[in-house]
């Protein structure tokens, strides 16, 4: 502890006081009393040095250890970018306040309004005895929550010469297997799921768990033909210039089913795309066009 | 060490913005905000992820979910006090969390039969750290050596927290940094000394 009294000068600064000194951290008095200390006393100058010499090393080999990993931010600057526009949209906060604006007695109405809505069609469904028809595959997508999609840093150039690849098959097993556990599987057959990439390698996608998801080979309509498709779409539009890579693999990852009625401008698959025919397209369009 | 880190204005953000304002904010204006932080923090926030073993990949969605996280923080009106510090404590707990994740998944992958190296000792051979240390720097070598709370107060320090904000991340009283800054510095200086 320093003592202004110079017969106990060799009453040196406790360490602590030191790096709190260096860091700025003590008190205005107590700053102006160790540094006349330290001007006075050589010792406790040295240990000051060293402690400031320790602190030098230490920020240069912290920044040389990891600096060299950070990649450029443009990448991950238009991901969050474009996260937050979809928060944005997505978010319910002006629709709340136009229901609360809205007045009680009004949402009353609306509420039993409602109701009386749902009731209807439920007994209408139940009376038509028509078998109900799925018409979106559930498992088409994947749990994003679980696979909210995965990515590398990779330069264009990169991207738009790796040829179209075959991904079926090529994750191995144990990594399958984990991807199947994740999402509660358990004795699956090999035959029954494939494991897929949501972003495609080709499109920057990594072989990592939040990247896969058992795509089940028995959906009909939105199956892992229509999203090849996609995929190629979405890989020759960054290609061209067209379109921003960050936002290929931003729609791919948040919903590729959106993404491809969005850059195939169609509800439906095309034909062209789908495996099961264009007879089974055609009959599934009698069924989503037809009353529920 | 304080000298050779410029304060962020995010730093002292006692300047609270009065919450009519705040409740009144755009989105759109929030979003420039949150993009601004990350312009700022991206780097020091990924450094700080990433000395918890992550890997780069696993940082940077650390850090997207991060400022996800600030998004709807300053979207529902909440405190803009120490915004750094609430950043760096989201990333602390994120990058926890991940860490976790990673050994669970590692420790699942580990106990499938079919891997040879099953029975491998994990954690590296005394040339493998030597080898390390001699890459990335003797003092990183010893600061791994310390306990994994002290290496948390060094390596905020070294970011440029202040101990308030070191304190505030890391929940931890303002003393109990700064006897943990001088333990470690000391330990590292007596190391480095040799």
């Amino acid at each position: 502890m320093l003592h202004k009294d110079s017969h106990q000068a060799n009453l040196h600064i406790p360490d602590e006081e030191l790096v709190r000194s260096a860091d700025g951290e003590l008190s205005p008095q107590r700053t102006t009393e160790v540094d006349t200390h330290l001007k006075a006393c050589w010792d406790c100058r040295a240990r000051m040095e060293e402690f400031q010499s320790t602190i030098t090393g230490f920020v240069r080999d912290h920044h040389a250890e990891f600096d060299g990993q950070l990649p450029p931010g443009d990448g991950p600057r238009a991901l969050l970018r474009a996260r937050l526009a979809e928060w944005s949209d997505q978010s319910t906060t002006g629709w709340w306040k136009r229901v609360f604006h809205f007045g009680v007695p009004q949402m009353a109405v609306v509420g039993l309004s409602l109701i009386a809505i749902v009731t209807g069609i439920s007994w209408f469904r139940q009376a038509s005895q028509k078998p109900s028809y799925v018409l979106f595959d559930e498992e088409a997508a994947p749990n994003r929550s679980l696979t909210p999609g995965a990515t590398r840093q990779v330069a264009l150039s990169e991207v738009c010469s790796v040829p179209r690849e075959e991904v079926i098959g090529n994750v191995p097993g144990a990594l399958r297997q984990r991807v199947l556990l994740e999402y509660g599987i358990s004795n699956a057959r090999p035959e029954d799921y494939e494991i897929d990439y949501l972003i495609a390698p080709r499109l920057g996608g990594t072989e990592d768990i939040r990247n896969l998801w058992p795509e089940p080979y028995r959906t009909r309509v939105w199956n892992a033909h229509v999203k090849d498709a996609l995929e190629q779409r979405l890989h020759e539009m960054v290609c061209s210039g067209q379109l921003d890579l960050s936002t290929a693999q931003h729609d791919i990852a948040t919903d590729w089913i959106a993404a491809y009625k969005k850059y195939f401008h169609t509800d439906q698959p095309l034909v062209s795309h789908s495996s099961i025919g264009a007879a089974t397209v055609l009959e599934l369009g009698r069924v989503i066009s037809s009353p529920v | 060490m304080g000298a050779e880190l410029p304060p962020s204005h995010y730093e002292n953000a006692s300047i609270v913005v009065p919450s009519t304002v705040r409740r009144s904010a755009q989105p759109s204006s929030i979003e420039q905000e949150v993009m601004e932080m990350f312009d700022e923090f991206r780097h020091p926030l990924l450094r700080y992820s990433l000395s918890f073993g992550l890997t780069i990949h696993d940082a940077e969605e650390v850090i997207q979910e991060v400022f996800m996280a600030l998004f709807r923080h300053l979207h529902l009106g909440r405190s803009r006090r120490n915004l750094r510090g609430w950043l760096f404590r989201v990333a602390h707990n994120l990058a926890l969390k991940q860490r976790i994740a990673n050994q669970a998944s590692s420790q699942r992958t580990a106990g499938d039969a079919s891997l040879a190296d099953e029975h491998a000792d994990p954690a590296p051979g005394p040339e493998e750290q030597l080898t390390a240390a001699q890459r990335r720097g003797f003092l990183q070598a010893v600061a791994r050596a310390l306990p994994e709370n002290d290496q948390h107060c060094l390596r905020l320090r070294a970011e440029g927290l202040r101990y308030r904000e070191i304190a505030t991340v890391l929940g931890m009283s303002l003393g109990a940094v700064s006897v943990s800054l001088t333990r470690s510095l000391a330990r590292l200086a007596r190391a480095d000394g040799r």
